[in-house]
């Protein structure tokens, strides 16, 4: 009888948790798919006509979501690869190669990850502001793969040290430098950590918002998070369908990637081994 | 997010393993030269585009600067920041953020891993709540706007059932109460994610003793099974900690810290002050604060929480 209680409880709060969380999500493809004239100026409960891809386009297009969405895939793939290639090197360095002072290394790369980004930001715009780098791809391109260093690093530094020693040494005894041990063994075996690390960055980096808004002003050169603001602060003038695209627009691939690579997102938050 | 973890992070090495010493006659030119090609484009990033300019804004915290003159100022800012009821405000609402982060996010997220477990309704439930999880904070911020506004679809729910409209977002400290909220939505579900690899990791064998010593539900629960899911735990609460801390995104699309400056939180003061009223000495002091905020809170809690066990 008890348990009969139970389960009947537990079905009821997991009714009430999936219809809470779901909610949000259903209005908000069901609104971006209602066609921008026929939306009612309530939010709309059940999908009538089609017109999803219009709403896209038009997000797309005059809401300035597509350069947005392009910039973005080219700053977090291009960013999140250079810094993890980056912190792969240094984690190789700190770990196999003979150096002195590792500790101080570590902190030293490795604390740009502690204290809040707000710390950084306005002297960043300063100096982006002084050196022609503000609103062009390269001064936004710089930071994010600056950010995005100390936590890749950590985290190949850590799978590096779970490799075997001897592997290094036996290849610096068979006369390979540095440069080969780390192409020819290192690499090859950090793949799987690299990836992680790739995935992660590449998430952050498509998700910020912060940077993308200080540091760029033209449709051109801002990415996708900094496009969203745009477009919502035009909220009565394009319409909330059309706004609604534009948040499925930016949602979609980070959607996709952790719903394909969630175990690496795990795997990077519970301590990358 | 990068940042966000760092608590885990530094719970897995809270010091790099010391290395073997080096053979003293190890280390020629060659050697040295080959260590800085590969530490040296990593630090050199690190340092030129994060430590200066984190030097910078310490150093600016002392000074009035407007972006073009700059004057000493001692501890003016700060002395500033005490006696102004806004930035006083801003520091209220980072603790609600923090208390409602802890409160919300985590323990729904724990209860949702243990009783999701075992179920096809469970399953269901879990992937509900993971997936706001992949949303950026901007994202969730343009749905939700479009649900609380005076018109917006909870407002409508409110009317069928009767009730009157509420002002979600202009009245402190409903609109931070509601933002929080909002975030929980988003939030949740990497805590279910991490406190259910935790779950995992209570080997049965563990669980089966403890039954057959006559343990069972909630004692079986908080006497055996949670104190086993710790290293998961460290990291919720960690993340939940730091991550609320920092809160800006949210916040910046649903009231932009309004009305007024009733909803700021530290980030978004930080940001108006600099950016919006160019009081630059400002905005670093209380970056600065902010910063300070954060490594200490973090701090503390890895000491308390990183403790050795009794062996």
């Amino acid at each position: 009888m008890n348990t009969k209680l139970w389960t009947g409880l537990r079905s009821i709060f997991l009714v009430l948790i999936t219809v809470l969380w779901l909610v949000p999500v259903w209005l908000m493809v069901v609104n971006a798919i209602t066609p921008s004239a026929q939306y009612s100026g309530t939010p709309t409960w059940w999908p009538g006509d089609l017109g999803l891809l219009t709403n896209l386009t038009e997000a797309w297009d005059t809401g300035q979501m597509g350069p947005g969405f392009l910039n973005s895939l080219y700053y977090s793939s291009i960013c999140a690869a250079v810094a993890v290639l980056l912190a792969a090197l240094a984690g190789f360095g700190t770990v196999v190669l003979k150096v002195r002072h590792k500790t101080l290394w570590f902190w030293l790369i490795y604390c740009g990850t502690l204290v809040p980004l707000q710390i950084f930001l306005a002297p960043m715009f300063t100096a982006a502001a002084r050196s022609n780098l503000y609103d062009t791809r390269l001064g936004l391109m710089i930071v994010y793969v600056a950010i995005a260093i100390p936590f890749a690093y950590f985290l190949m530094r850590n799978f590096i040290t779970t490799l075997p020693r001897e592997v290094f040494e036996a290849s610096s005894i068979d006369g390979a430098g540095p440069l080969m041990t780390f192409l020819r063994i290192c690499l090859p075996m950090c793949r799987p950590a690299m990836f992680a690390a790739f995935i992660f960055q590449f998430t952050w980096a498509w998700n910020d918002l912060l940077f993308g808004m200080t540091l760029t002003a033209s449709p051109q050169v801002r990415p996708i998070m900094a496009s969203l603001i745009n477009l919502n602060g035009n909220y009565s003038a394009v319409g909330p369908p059309t706004v609604l695209a534009g948040a499925l627009i930016a949602s979609v691939p980070t959607v996709a990637i952790f719903f394909v690579f969630q175990r690496f997102f795990v795997s990077s938050l519970t301590l990358s081994k | 997010m990068t940042v966000s973890a760092s608590p885990a992070r530094t719970a897995a090495h809270p010091t790099p393993a010391g290395p073997p010493p080096a053979a003293p006659h190890g280390r020629s030119l060659k050697d040295r030269l080959a260590a800085s090609a590969f530490i040296g484009p990593a630090t050199v990033f690190v340092g030129l585009v994060l430590l200066l300019p984190m030097v910078w804004t310490i150093a600016t915290s002392f000074t009035r600067y407007n972006g073009v003159t700059m004057h000493w100022a001692g501890l003016d800012n700060y002395t500033r920041l005490l006696t102004d009821p806004g930035f006083g405000q801003s520091l209220l609402n980072t603790l609600l953020w923090s208390v409602g982060s802890l409160v919300l996010p985590v323990a729904l997220g724990l209860l949702i891993a243990v009783v999701t477990q075992g179920s096809r309704l469970g399953t269901i439930a879990r992937i509900a709540v993971i997936i706001p999880y992949a949303l950026s904070g901007t994202a969730t911020g343009v749905v939700y706007n479009f649900m609380l506004r005076s018109d917006g679809a909870v407002n409508q729910v409110l009317g069928t059932l009767g009730l009157d409209p509420v002002d979600w977002l202009l009245h402190w400290p409903m609109n931070t109460v509601t933002m929080i909220v909002a975030s929980t939505w988003q939030a949740t579900g990497i805590n279910v994610v991490l406190f259910m690899v935790g779950l995992q990791t209570v080997p049965s064998s563990t669980i089966e003793a403890a039954r057959l010593d006559g343990a069972s539900g909630g004692k079986l629960f908080w006497r055996v099974v949670f104190p086993q899911m710790a290293s998961s735990t460290i990291v919720v609460v960690g993340m939940a900690l730091a991550n609320s801390l920092k809160t800006f995104d949210l916040v910046w699309l649903l009231t932009s810290g309004g009305p007024g400056t009733a909803s700021e939180t530290l980030a978004l003061t930080m940001y108006r002050q600099t950016f919006l009223l160019s009081r630059y000495g400002l905005g670093a002091a209380t970056a600065v604060v902010l910063a300070i905020i954060v490594v200490a809170a973090s701090w503390l809690y890895l000491r308390r929480s990183l403790r050795p066990e009794p062996a």
